[in-house]
């Protein structure tokens, strides 16, 4: 057996159980919103009922994806499952890039690798391939799950159209293998390979929302990968060739990267930092200014996401203001939202900004999770800092970091609506975005739980209860008869702001939760061994 | 002498397996003490449970007459623990970590951190990232060093130093003693341990096989001895203590646990020619305790 093919192995065997786990998202998202579509509407005129409401309206498709076929089983669950999809898909396809391709190399162990029969560049490239045959695991189970519920009369999903819905969803990760991979060999670390790729992505959704929010905007639509996604129209139209644009820029991008592994230093970046520097006292005073430090630069990075998000939610709520059919009040009226349109707009928008509030705690939990398992707690442990002092420390940086991403969102909505003359004050898109913090804070509380007893976990836990969360949240309001899901959502207590009044008893209950599952996850931390024990 | 670190049947478990098991210790004020034990044997265990990082499943431990789970915050007051592995922050320099690792610590002597990083040849203003892994120990050990704390706790703390430093944290340790500072070394590195420790223990399987003095383990292994003979070689294998016994013409070679008296009093007559005896070194006590044949062999404890 080839260096190649040993390293290309062990390269799958690290990704093959979360590659499966979202192949199996994909196709049960797909099948299960097809099948509750053709169920709730079973007849074509109550699905020429949902076409007339939400057909062709830019201001869903900004929020949730493509509405132009929203008439048929194909359309409807393609607008559905869109955002999501990609989300998922892209995300997994960067973060799992950067781990094999620097992460590995941080650690260490890339330098192992190296170490036997194989260049940089080609070790490089049978990990890109790796990730490659991943993606392909999960076109297949997708395509699979696809034709399988379309095999029923009243779906009738084709085989060709299937392959073809399987293809349009792994563009985007198969891109963002390709963007990681490149983003790798420019950043010196793992981290910062993986903030330059969120950056890229965050920028590409942004054109995404521009290009659907006007027609004479479309064209934007062929500049960003999930434009290629959408413009396929699977299901639907089947136009393949946007997939086509997206795997020959995956491509190039992988033999970039490819190019680039074999120009760089082993441990360095493209990009060039120096290794000497002056001291800098900032931060070196205690434990918990010294994880302010070091966690600053990726709050900064989230509140100026949340901020751009907002500020372009802002800008597009005078689009869907001055271009709103009538019928769509009806829709979001599902959300049971309430006052102006821009206020009803701004409801559901802010649920979107309260999905992003809510993943900070996985990022800081995660960092947390790094600082414990490799050891460097240790040195802080064995000084004057407690395990509560520090882990109580590292909840307040989180904490903060949530209330101030939740006021620069309101703050930029409301900038982004003013420069565009929307009717909103500032007071309630700085309350919407001050009514999503008890919200975040009780992700903040499950995920500190969950780092009490198992730290390696305590990121991801608190990744799916809030993706899972807003896909419930989506699901209960859009489809008829699934109300009942919204009472299991992390958002189910949070007032859709400023469409629907928030009450302070139940934002301070809610918050209460949130900082007491926060204090019951320090108790156990502080009872339990360090996890490189 | 008070004991510094004192610990009664200290047990940590992790299902059926014993990490440590029953063990009683006692590191004096003042005292330098090798802990010595193969990979596994529990070193690094009996570390983290003094730093109070773990919690006993069962037994005591106390450092400075303190509980280190309870009352660890007023021990590492007291304290400074170099691990084996130096797991820093990469962005950071050799400089910001000491500094700050000096602060969290409270209390630094900076005239001697100065000169220990010319001592220890450390450039400080690298970053962590593009330091080797010595270069990253040598960090831990001047934080440590510098602190001048009551107690030091080293777990195999000269992993990838080089030959020179390692000469230099063998001083820096005697200084340290000088100074009445009580230093627990856990090293796999014999020659290191029979430099600078007073006592040691010796770690198996969780348990402690052997202690004492250093030259008192090494009596308690055997010697060999080498006699050269004018007469008939006599023969002494059925002496108490005598084993390895090999007779080439008058010489005779055997290895001799205990007193010689025996053996030199059955040589005697025959006319003793020349008589030659190997001391053994601790890392010969080690292997014959570990090693294959050892009493332990198979067997464990």
């Amino acid at each position: 057996m080839s260096s190649g093919t040993v390293v290309a192995g062990h390269a799958f065997r690290q990704i093959r159980m979360s590659a499966s786990i979202v192949a199996v998202v994909f196709a049960g998202t797909i099948a299960a919103t097809a099948s509750s579509y053709s169920t709730t509407f079973p007849t074509e005129e109550s699905r020429q009922q949902v076409a007339q409401l939400a057909s062709g309206d830019r201001g869903l498709a900004i929020l949730f994806g493509p509405t132009t076929a929203i008439g048929t089983v194909g359309g409807y669950t393609v607008y559905k499952c869109f955002v999501f999809l990609a989300v998922i898909g892209s995300l997994w396809a960067l973060l799992a890039t950067t781990r094999l391709l620097r992460g590995e190399e941080d650690a260490g162990r890339w330098q192992l690798v190296l170490a036997g029969a194989i260049r940089p560049s080609r070790a490089t490239a049978v990990t890109i391939a790796a990730l490659g045959a991943a993606i392909g695991v999960i076109f297949v189970v997708t395509a699979f799950g696809v034709a399988l519920v379309g095999r029923s009369r009243s779906i009738g999903f084709g085989i060709g159209e299937s392959l073809l819905c399987g293809m349009s969803l792994i563009v985007l990760p198969a891109v963002f293998v390709g963007v990681a991979a490149v983003t790798s060999q420019i950043g010196g670390t793992r981290r910062m390979a993986t903030t330059i790729a969120m950056a890229v992505f965050v920028g590409s959704y942004v054109v995404r929302m521009i290009g659907d929010s006007s027609g004479t905007l479309q064209w934007m639509l062929w500049t960003t990968p999930f434009g290629w996604t959408e413009l396929v129209q699977p299901l639907t139209m089947n136009d393949p060739w946007p997939i086509g644009i997206g795997f020959v820029v995956a491509i190039a991008l992988a033999a970039l990267a490819t190019v680039g592994a074999k120009h760089r230093d082993v441990g360095d970046g493209l990009l060039a930092t120096s290794d000497v520097k002056q001291l800098r006292r900032f931060g070196l005073q205690s434990s918990f200014r010294f994880s302010l430090r070091l966690e600053l630069p990726v709050v900064v990075a989230w509140c100026g996401g949340a901020a751009a998000v907002a500020v372009v939610y802002g800008i597009i709520s005078k689009m869907t203001v001055t271009s709103v059919p009538a019928s769509l009040n009806n829709v979001l009226d599902r959300f049971a939202v309430q006052g102006t349109f821009a206020n009803q707009f701004f409801g559901v928008a802010f649920l979107l900004v309260a999905a992003v509030v809510a993943l900070i705690p996985a990022g800081q939990l995660g960092a947390a999770s790094a600082e414990e398992t490799s050891g460097r707690l240790e040195h802080l442990l064995s000084r004057s800092t407690t395990r509560a002092g520090w882990f109580v420390g590292r909840l307040v940086i989180c904490a903060c970091a949530i209330v101030a991403a939740a006021v620069v969102s309101g703050v930029g909505a409301w900038f982004g609506a003013s420069t565009q003359g929307v009717p909103v004050s500032f007071g309630s898109l700085l309350g919407a975005g001050l009514n999503v913090v008890p919200t975040a804070l009780v992700a903040l509380g499950i995920g500190a739980v969950v780092f009490a007893f198992a730290p390696r976990s305590a990121a991801t836990i608190v990744y799916v209860v809030v993706i899972w969360s807003v896909l419930l949240d989506l699901l209960s309001s859009l489809v008829t008869g699934a109300a009942w899901l919204d009472r299991v959502s992390l958002f189910a207590p949070m007032a859709l702001a400023p469409a629907q009044s928030i009450h302070a008893s139940t934002l301070l209950i809610t918050g209460a939760i949130g900082i007491a599952l926060c204090m019951f996850g320090t108790l156990l931390f502080a009872r339990r061994d360090l996890a490189n024990r | 002498m008070t004991a510094t670190i004192r610990t009664e049947k200290l047990t940590k478990r992790y299902g059926d397996s014993y990490a440590l098991n029953a063990l009683d210790l006692t590191v004096e004020a003042g005292e330098v003490f090798g802990y010595l034990g193969p990979n596994g044997a529990g070193k690094s265990t009996t570390i983290a449970l003094l730093l109070g990082l773990m919690r006993p499943t069962s037994g005591t431990a106390s450092v400075f007459g303190l509980d280190p789970w309870s009352d660890g915050s007023a021990i590492h007051r007291r304290l400074a623990y170099v691990p084996s592995e130096a797991n820093l922050w990469p962005a950071l320099t050799a400089a910001e970590v000491l500094e700050f690792l000096g602060r969290l610590h409270g209390e630094v002597d900076e005239p001697y951190r100065h000169q220990l990083i010319e001592r220890f040849f450390l450039t400080p203003n690298k970053k962590i990232r593009a330091l080797s892994h010595g270069n990253r120990q040598k960090i831990l050990l001047i934080a440590a060093l510098a602190s001048r704390a009551d107690l030091l706790l080293f777990d195999e703390p000269t992993t990838g130093l080089d030959p020179l430093m390692e000469q230099v944290f063998r001083a820096c340790v005697r200084e340290a003693c000088d100074r009445g500072q009580t230093v627990l070394l856990s090293s796999h590195i014999l020659s290191e341990v029979e430099a600078v420790c007073d006592r040691v223990a010796m770690l198996h399987e969780g348990r402690i096989i052997e202690s004492g003095r250093v030259d008192a383990l090494r009596s308690l292994s055997s010697v060999h001895l080498r006699v050269e003979v004018d007469g008939a070689v006599p023969d002494i294998s059925a002496l108490a203590g005598v084993s390895k016994v090999t007779v080439d013409r008058q010489v005779i070679e055997c290895d001799v646990v205990g007193p010689m008296d025996a053996v030199l009093a059955v040589m005697a007559p025959v006319g003793i020619r020349r008589i030659t005896t190997h001391e053994p070194s601790l890392e010969e006590v080690f292997v014959s305790s570990y090693g294959e044949g050892s009493a332990l062999d198979g067997k464990g404890l």
